[in-house]
């Protein structure tokens, strides 16, 4: 699995692209904190991603019945999303100051994936009648099941990125 | 389904306790996949220490023309041991001392000390 990113391969040569980039070279020029200062804004966003998602597929799970799922997600949503965007702006930031250290990486074949799962999901969700509708009525059981659904395989998916994540600079 | 509370910070606490042997091997990444040996090479410059992040790194060649990844401390570490992007003058000769990339078919040193013109660099002074 690992040879998809080995030299000679078509994503080798995308890493290539993105260490030759600006914002590549704007990286490796901006003096010795600046990685880690970015690196800081990346952990930032993550950890705002996944504390709200956790909250709202907990619920979504079951947990909490009290609070209504419609009031959590007026909560969790923006923070989810904002912690998003922050976190693949300073990603993105991160993988092309060194981009090509990166082939042969395992981890970085489970992260994306598991990234890209993570968003089609939350998307899925966001497009469901129940979720749409979630501020004007309760749900039916079988709607309770699916929602139920869509926050564990957020949930795996998050924490699959992030372990997967973290993993990458121990290989 | 009912979570406790204390339940909550019973899984909690199992969890911490269950990841602590972990933190000694953690304290120092990266250096898993690198050969437990010291290992010492020395080569000519070229390419100059770049202090970018995650690590800073130099390249050397061998006597028989083969390529070197030098992979220093992390840049502002690098930065304090004396070691800035111009100290050493591409072309001159470099000794490190590090570990050997476990996987012999990749040329990269994990490195804790690079001496040039009699100067020692010790960019990782706790390690031998």
């Amino acid at each position: 699995m690992t040879s998809l990113t080995e030299p000679g391969t078509a994503l080798y040569q995308f890493l290539v692209w993105l260490q030759a980039s600006p914002l590549g070279e704007a990286m490796r020029h901006s003096g010795v904190w600046s990685y880690g200062v970015v690196n800081l804004v990346h952990n930032l966003g993550v950890a705002s991603l996944f504390g709200a998602v956790l909250i709202l597929d907990l619920r979504l799970l079951g947990v909490w019945k009290k609070v209504s799922v419609a009031a959590l997600g007026e909560v969790t949503s923006p923070i989810a999303l904002t912690g998003f965007l922050v976190a693949v702006v300073a990603g993105v930031c991160m993988i092309c100051t060194n981009a090509t250290d990166y082939a042969g990486n395992p981890f970085l074949l489970i992260k994306f994936p598991a990234i890209l799962a993570g968003f089609a999901n939350a998307v899925i969700l966001n497009r469901q009648t129940a979720w749409r509708q979630r501020r004007t009525r309760d749900f039916s059981p079988v709607e309770r099941r699916r929602l139920a659904w869509l926050g564990g395989v957020s949930l795996a998916c998050w924490l699959t990125a992030i372990s997967a994540g973290r993993m990458i600079g121990y290989w | 389904m009912k979570l406790h509370r204390n339940m909550l910070l019973g899984i909690t606490l199992v969890a911490a306790l269950l990841a602590l042997p972990a933190l000694p091997a953690l304290a120092h990444h990266g250096w898993g996949g690198n050969q437990d040996v010291e290992f010492e090479l020395t080569g000519t410059l070229v390419k100059q220490v770049s202090l970018a992040g995650p690590h800073a790194t130099m390249q050397l060649k061998d006597d028989k023309g083969q390529l070197w990844d030098i992979t220093l401390a992390p840049p502002a570490r690098t930065d304090r041991a004396g070691l800035k992007e111009s100290t050493i003058p591409m072309g001159a000769t470099v000794k490190v001392h590090g570990h050997r990339n476990s996987n012999m078919k990749k040329f990269e040193i994990k490195t804790e000390r690079v001496t040039w013109e009699g100067k020692t660099f010790n960019v990782y002074p706790d390690r031998t």
